[in-house]
């Protein structure tokens, strides 16, 4: 929408600093996406602006680097593996976070403030806070007062790890966004469900999940980018030192960090295929994916 | 006879009751512990018994599904409860496993590194405030508050400033809007790992005979200087200009540069002067790196203010260019008041994110070099230096930063909603 009194004079220098912003935005990933399909020795011959100025590069581009990184680089592995992790660790805490929220939303219980304001404070707490014993704990296990309630389940290298570390970092956050957003639905609506004589059960299912769609893609979006672009998890209880074990962002990070030489070519297409997923479901999902964002603000 | 009825009423509630907590027990407490203990043994079974691929697909049906069997599960244990207690265990059932797993994933782990960071490095033994005073004395400790602080001040500030100038001119526009503030979100959705990828790229140094790829050094090792030709190995009339000519500047290593010292400019400057000295200590790889974090948040912030200043009433913007202020003026004295809330939600973000920021230091410069922050440095104490202690004392600070914050944040939140 734009204001219709607008002085004449405001229009161009308004559009010339958007441009120039843009410009600014999209020339890093200009250059990077044009270096990835050009051959690795190329690359380090001559510099892309160069390359482009001659003209050269179009007798250059390749889509080698691509299958190269891909099938004999094991990136499909670490994409598949990166599937593997963030399908689970959106859908665990959604379901939980939904059920949490219909109660919270619509039942009444005992203690029902005191396990809510438990819910809300515990998005304070950063994620590195509970990492090392998170770590621990999957590793040994854990006693209280002399008692063992977990036993050492040596789980670290293993997805279910991550799936659960996603789970407790994120579930606090669903839980309040999806509360917030039940709230929302028409009380009176769920009320005559129960007075027709339908379970808490069916109700959350065949009534309440459905009209919550929205709400739930929202976190769902923001939860499965979070997931997929996470490297600091992945690193902890994945590892990054086993190549069977690395996700798409730790294996982009030991591209990057020089773990295979000088190999650009091989870095500008790993990183652009690990950009492909989110840049689909950005796309895609933009609507539900900003609104996740703002609610996501205070995720601890 | 009525006497009886009530006594025996009361036998029956007292039976009751016990049956129903056993089975509340059984359904909130005990079952999810084993519903979490068989998931983890049997994945951990799995990894070692099926092939990879397998172990995906499995992994992901699994994963996925494995969640429904708990409330399935608990539901059924609840339906041997009788009718009256049922909603309430039902509440507790819905409610249950949230809390059950916030406590064992986030809420225990937190309070054990609150304990942690006064053991020592094993986390065995009790030291006091050892790890504290570590925390504010050691010099790598120093430096690292000194660029959180950094980090906080001018990422913060220029993603404010940059999204508002955005949000705003792309408001005004009449088409485009969505194409701008598309470009400028787009690095949102890429990871951090991937964005510092793009940006190291960008700021590659090679030793000088090698062809400069990155942009920076390659356009400086390209600079004529007073009047000779330069180029980064390019043959120019006829000579084969080279990287390295001693006639030219040298190629830098942008994020190996603690300082500006290496800069040529700054070799002439009388160092006595306060101002000259401050401008030699610019870290300049902490400067560069932080240019990552504002690429990628920029959109974000100008998203959101664009859509506070959609919501701004037309009345309010025309009456105030009715009365002749300038569009800066509009800017300042209406736009700016009236998202003011959103824009601290924003700061507030960024705040929070850039406590946390770990990937593009991990990247960038693996920490080295007098650019760690404290996300980075938590990690390093606990997996490089093998001190659980220090990596926990570490976490704690980030806890103290953070804690105000969104403290402020949720009670905010609380009086908008009451």
């Amino acid at each position: 929408m734009s204001r219709d009194s607008q002085k004449w004079y405001d229009k161009p220098v308004s559009k010339l600093i958007l441009i120039t912003i843009a410009l600014t935005w999209i020339f890093p990933i200009f250059g990077f996406v044009l270096s990835s399909f050009r051959p690795g020795e190329s690359i380090k011959r001559t510099t892309w602006w160069d390359a482009l100025f001659t003209g050269e590069i179009w007798s250059e581009l390749t889509l080698q680097n691509y299958s190269e990184i891909f099938f004999a680089d094991g990136l499909d592995r670490s994409f598949y593996n990166s599937f593997a992790v963030t399908i689970p660790s959106t859908i665990i805490p959604i379901t939980i976070a939904a059920f949490a929220a219909y109660a919270f939303a619509f039942m009444d219980f005992k203690g029902k403030n005191i396990l809510f304001l438990f819910v809300v404070a515990s998005m304070i707490i950063p994620l590195q806070m509970s990492l090392v014993p998170l770590l621990q704990l999957f590793k040994s296990g854990a006693e209280v007062f002399g008692i063992r309630i977990i036993p050492a389940l040596d789980l670290n290298g293993t997805f279910v790890a991550t799936w659960f570390a996603h789970t407790g970092f994120g579930l606090p956050l669903a839980t309040f966004l999806l509360r917030d957003f039940m709230m929302g639905l028409p009380k009176s609506v769920i009320e005559s469900a129960k007075i027709d004589g339908a379970s808490n059960f069916t109700t959350f299912f065949k009534l309440v999940l459905p009209l919550s769609v929205a709400g739930i893609a929202a976190f769902a979006t923001f939860q499965f980018l979070w997931v997929y672009n996470d490297f600091l998890v992945a690193n902890v209880f994945l590892g990054i030192y086993r190549p069977e074990n690395l996700v798409v962002t730790s294996h982009v990070s030991q591209l990057a960090v020089g773990q295979f030489g000088e190999a650009w070519h091989l870095r500008t297409s790993g990183a652009i295929i690990s950009m492909i997923v989110p840049l689909i479901v950005f796309f895609s999902l933009q609507r539900f994916f900003v609104r996740g964002l703002v609610g996501g603000a205070v995720k601890g | 006879m009525r006497y009886y009825k009530l006594v025996v009423m009361k036998e029956k509630t007292q039976r009751q009751k016990l049956l129903n907590f056993g089975i509340s027990t059984l359904s909130l407490g005990i079952f999810p512990l084993i519903w979490f203990l068989s998931q983890a043994i049997l994945f951990r079974e799995l990894t070692e018994l099926i092939s990879r691929n397998w172990l995906v697909v499995v992994g992901i049906i699994i994963g996925s599904t494995f969640i429904f069997l708990l409330f399935y599960g608990m539901n059924f244990f609840i339906s041997l409860a009788d009718r009256d207690s049922r909603e309430s265990l039902e509440a507790k059932m819905f409610v249950g496993p949230s809390i059950f797993m916030i406590g064992l994933f986030l809420f225990y782990p937190a309070l054990r590194t609150i304990y942690l960071s006064f053991q020592d490095r094993y986390g065995t033994s009790y030291n006091g405030f050892d790890n504290y005073m570590w925390a504010f004395s050691d010099p790598e400790m120093l430096v690292t508050i000194r660029n959180q602080i950094i980090w906080l001040v001018f990422v913060v500030t220029f993603v404010l400033i940059i999204g508002l100038v955005v949000g705003w001119l792309s408001d005004r526009l009449n088409k485009g809007e969505a194409f701008f503030k598309s470009v400028v979100f787009l690095p949102m959705a890429i990871s951090a790992v991937g964005a510092s990828a793009i940006f190291k790229f960008i700021y590659e140094y090679r030793p000088p005979p090698l062809t400069q790829i990155g942009i920076i050094n390659g356009i400086r090792v390209s600079v004529d200087r007073e009047g000779y030709v330069c180029a980064n190995n390019k043959i120019i009339e006829g000579v084969n200009r080279v990287v390295g000519d001693e006639n030219c500047l040298p190629p830098i290593g942008w994020l190996q540069q603690r300082d500006m010292s290496n800069l040529p400019f700054v070799q002439n400057l009388d160092l006595d002067n306060w101002f000259n000295s401050i401008i030699v200590n610019i870290p300049i790889n902490t400067i560069l790196l932080m240019v990552i974090m504002i690429w990628m948040f920029t959109g974000f912030a100008a998203v959101v203010f664009s859509a506070g200043i959609k919501a701004i009433p037309n009345e309010i913007m025309e009456a105030g260019q009715i009365d002749g202020a300038s569009e800066l003026r509009v800017f300042t004295s209406i736009i700016i008041p009236y998202i003011k809330s959103t824009i601290v939600v924003v700061g507030t973000y960024m705040v929070v994110t850039v406590l946390k920021a770990f990937d593009i230091i991990y990247v960038g410069t693996r920490g080295d070099l007098e650019t760690n922050l404290l996300a980075v440095k938590m990690l390093d104490e606990f997996s490089k230096y093998r001190n659980i202690g220090r990596s926990a004392t570490v976490a704690v600070l980030i806890f103290v930063c953070v804690f105000p914050i969104i403290w402020f944040t949720i009670k905010r939140e609380r009086e908008t909603i009451s």
